[in-house]
């Protein structure tokens, strides 16, 4: 494996990711919708009073990103860390272009690096503008006020932005765990319908298992704590230990994922 | 040799997995103990925040000495996410003692959403000294607390 096979790789990933439709339309999703958003809750009274930050919506602007964080744990993490990565190995399959891809002077470990990096450089893309465009929404329609934290203190604008930016940091290594189980769930499955839609049933099923006053080894061990994480970042002391810990669990997941993938599709029998 | 890496990455894995494991067994960590620090602290810095908004005199967080005693609504374990009460004792704005009873739902992660029972800290909204509106932050607010 070369640096440079893996590097076409990714150039020729890359120019076909932009010409589709669906992530493009994703990309447009994590760049609009914050401003929706934003704009209902300035326009009526309602505000949502179940979510962390909620009731502070209308107060200050920098607790728009942070109800949006709220909710993109829930499910819209998992579908856009895993739409391109569940979608990469079996769109060959679906397409028969396996043959045609390795009699080309690429390695299948080439293949597999370039896809990997190119499914977690989407996610992380993705996550990327779902966060300017939050924080901006948030200033740009409701205003920058001082924000209450979780423990009841008053965060000038200034060190709020920085919070809510570590926060939205926060959560990339769950969304990198999640791309990689993506990955093995489209290499090892050969469908994109069971490579997208695992991860985010996956994610239900972790977040369902969250409600429940269940052994806490479990609750820690599920890649959707680290879409939680933040909340130590929002408190006073401030607290990190969950945010260790998520990138530990995501770093596991990423290594087991990763691992089981390459190995099937370095066995896989590819005929021409 | 490559067999040898790979029992060694399965191997840091595996200790790795249990070390994370082994490290959260036990009892819930949500517990008294945790809940009403946590629930003494956010509530001390809303009361001042609140004298403020409402344009009274200041006063700083401590001076309210607030003491909060939480059980959980449930008979059996004092511990685990779910219904709690807590009474709160706290010096009020006239250094007179105020008593105040919330019902909190703490979740798994250690973030809870506590509402006062009865009218005692008024509604969902004030008037300010100077006759605007003013969100009551004591009503019902959120917090969280490290479980870890």
């Amino acid at each position: 494996m070369t640096l440079r096979g893996v590097c076409a790789v990714i150039g020729v990933e890359w120019s076909k990711l932009g010409a589709q439709l669906k992530t493009r339309l994703v990309l447009a999703a994590c760049a609009a919708g914050p401003f929706v958003f934003a704009v209902a809750m300035r326009v009526q009274s309602n505000v949502p009073a179940d979510t962390l930050f909620g009731r502070s919506m209308t107060e200050s602007g920098l607790a728009v990103p942070l109800v949006v964080l709220g909710f993109a744990a829930l499910w819209v993490f998992p579908l856009v860390a895993s739409v391109v990565g569940g979608d990469l190995f079996s769109a060959e399959d679906r397409y028969g272009t396996w043959a045609t891809l390795l009699t080309r002077s690429r390695t299948r470990a080439e293949l597999f690096a370039g896809k990997v990096l190119i499914a977690l450089g989407f996610s992380l893309l993705a996550v990327l503008v779902l966060a300017s465009s939050s924080l901006a929404a948030g200033l740009l329609v409701i205003g920058g006020q001082p924000l209450i934290d979780l423990s009841g203190v008053l965060r000038p604008p200034d060190q709020a932005v920085a919070r809510v930016t570590l926060a939205w940091a926060s959560v990339l290594p769950s969304a990198v765990g999640f791309t990689a189980l993506a990955v093995l769930a489209s290499v090892a499955t050969r469908s994109s319908a069971a490579g997208i839609g695992l991860p985010v049933v996956i994610a239900l099923t972790m977040q369902l298992y969250a409600l429940v006053d269940g052994p806490e080894a479990i609750r820690r061990s599920l890649i959707t704590s680290g879409f939680g994480a933040w909340h130590g970042l929002l408190a006073e002391p401030s607290y990190y230990g969950p945010i260790a810990d998520g990138a530990i669990v995501s770093g596991l997941y990423l290594a087991v994922c990763l691992a089981i993938a390459y190995r099937m599709l370095q066995h896989r029998d590819i005929g021409g | 040799m490559r067999r040898s890496f790979a029992r060694r990455v399965a191997g840091g894995v595996l200790a790795s997995s249990a070390a994370l494991v082994l490290g959260g067994c036990g009892q819930s960590p949500i517990t008294p103990a945790r809940i009403e620090p946590a629930l003494e602290a956010t509530f001390a810095n809303l009361v001042e925040l609140q004298v403020s908004r409402l344009r009274l005199p200041p006063i700083a967080a401590p001076d309210f000495a607030v003491t909060a005693i939480c059980r959980k609504q449930l008979a059996g374990a004092n511990a685990g996410a779910g219904d709690w009460t807590c009474s709160l004792v706290w010096q009020g704005p006239n250094r007179q003692t105020v008593r105040d009873t919330y019902d909190l739902f703490v979740a798994t992660d250690g973030c809870y959403t506590a509402t006062v029972t009865g009218e005692s800290l008024g509604g969902p909204i004030l008037k300010a000294s100077d006759g605007s509106d003013v969100r009551n932050l004591l009503y019902t607010f959120e917090g969280c607390f490290d479980t870890m």
